[in-house]
């Protein structure tokens, strides 16, 4: 019965996934707020592992990773790595440290997520060569930040009720 | 440390993120196999947001489009056309059949933007043609008003977009009042307001507001006479004092849904000659 659940809840994630990609990427389904669309991947694969142990939370950042990188790119790379790692650790310091609360996971979320996409324009934006940084981090960046640390307080009340839900206890 | 790393769960990490490792150093250095199970992945993602593009449009371009389809209806009501199969089609391709007529060397594929992601800078997007209709790298991406940007890569169903908004964007560029010549780019500091820079041009050009700057075909990327924008200022550099010119493309970069893509054209790849440099 337990792996009868855990199946579901797997299935869950997955299609979650699946469905904040299409809203990701779709043109004109997501409002933009100061030009600037959330990453809900990360916060996605952030609040799935603080909710499972640290295999299952790793596969599930590496496949949001994969997602944001192919969502573009022609192959893997930042987002899978950064994802694939931080989700692994996240879900360790988390079962042995934390309790699943909104606060925890609000802060995580925002130190997480703020330094994942400040990783990104260091790397593709600053290292690049693209010029005139710190005005496009204020354009661009900034509200990015803002906008997907704000949809990870709905993802986080969202996989904490299908963990909840879809387990056998 | 040494309890963590004999865990099982630490083993699992270090293999997974091995063979991610091996996967994308395949993926980068363009392994057959690597490349066709991305590109499949790709397709069948492009294939969902595609859809979903298609039946998701603002009032405003409903509005547009049903005054559009209004003005052809009448038209080829006459003509008894199967109006409902060829309308979009038609619409579509209309827009480019002048440039066609003008310079019959273009090879033009007409191609919609099926994904605008989060994490790309300067508005590049996806568009739902790739390297099985013709389309290959650095292939200049058109509208009707002008040059848009250029595929910066390619997979067999999908190309990505770079636009003229982008640094990475670089073309030859002439005003074609004052015949002065430079170099079109993308700034960091423009691109939200739709604008690009006319950048080394001589300090005495005689480039003024409202002059419209075409590429100047050397390089063999664009071919000449390709309208990149119009001038809205000019400037001068506050570091190096150097003059360059804002211009603004005539089209929205931003909200750009159908583009075309200039697969061929008589001087593609063509250097220009020393004398001529």
């Amino acid at each position: 019965m337990e792996r009868r659940y855990t199946a579901f809840r797997y299935i869950a994630y997955s299609l979650e996934l699946l469905l904040l990609f299409i809203l990701q990427t779709t043109p004109r389904l997501m409002p933009e707020i100061f030009g600037s669309k959330p990453l809900l991947l990360l916060p996605a694969a952030l609040t799935i592992s603080y909710v499972e142990s640290e295999i299952p939370a790793m596969f599930f950042g590496m496949a949001s990773g994969i997602l944001l990188d192919l969502g573009y790119g022609d192959n893997i790379g930042f987002f899978t790595f950064a994802l694939t790692i931080s989700c692994f650790f996240i879900s360790v310091i988390f079962r042995d440290n934390f309790v699943v609360s909104f606060l925890n996971a609000t802060a995580f979320n925002s130190i997480f997520c703020a330094g994942l996409i400040f990783l990104y324009f260091l790397f593709f934006h600053v290292f690049a060569g693209k010029g005139s940084s710190l005005y496009y981090f204020f354009a661009h960046y900034f509200s990015r930040i803002i906008y997907t640390i704000l949809t990870g307080i709905l993802l986080y009340y969202l996989n904490k009720y299908l963990s909840r839900s879809l387990r056998d206890n | 440390m040494k309890d963590f790393f004999n865990s099982k769960s630490a083993k699992i990490l270090i293999a997974t993120l091995a063979v991610l490792i091996v996967i994308s150093i395949l993926g980068a250095t363009g392994n057959p196999w690597v490349s066709s199970a991305f590109n499949f992945f790709s397709k069948g993602l492009s294939s969902v947001t595609s859809k979903l593009t298609e039946e998701h449009k603002s009032y405003e371009q409903l509005q547009a489009e049903n005054e559009k389809l209004r003005s052809e209806a009448a038209d080829l009501r006459t003509q008894l056309v199967d109006y409902y199969d060829l309308k979009s089609e038609n619409a579509r391709l209309w827009k480019y059949y002048k440039l066609k007529k003008t310079h019959p060397d273009y090879e033009l594929m007409p191609s919609s933007v099926i994904r605008r992601d989060t994490s790309e800078d300067f508005y590049g997007f996806t568009i739902d043609a790739g390297s099985s209709v013709g389309i290959s790298k650095l292939d200049p991406v058109l509208t009707e008003n002008g040059v848009i940007g250029f595929i910066s890569s390619v997979s067999s169903a999908t190309a990505k977009v770079t636009t003229i908004l982008s640094p990475d964007f670089q073309a030859g560029a002439i005003d074609k009042k004052s015949g002065d010549s430079g170099v079109v780019t993308g700034s960091a500091m423009l691109e939200s307001e739709n604008r690009s820079q006319f950048t080394k041009i001589d300090a005495n050009s005689k480039v003024k507001k409202g002059d419209v700057i075409v590429s100047s075909g050397i390089g063999g990327v664009y071919p000449a006479d390709l309208i990149l924008g119009k001038v809205t200022s000019i400037k001068y550099d506050e570091y190096d004092a150097t003059k360059y010119a804002e211009i603004k493309s005539y089209e929205n970069i931003k909200t750009v849904t159908d583009v075309v893509v200039l697969t061929s054209f008589k001087s593609k790849g063509e250097l220009p000659d020393k004398e001529a440099r």
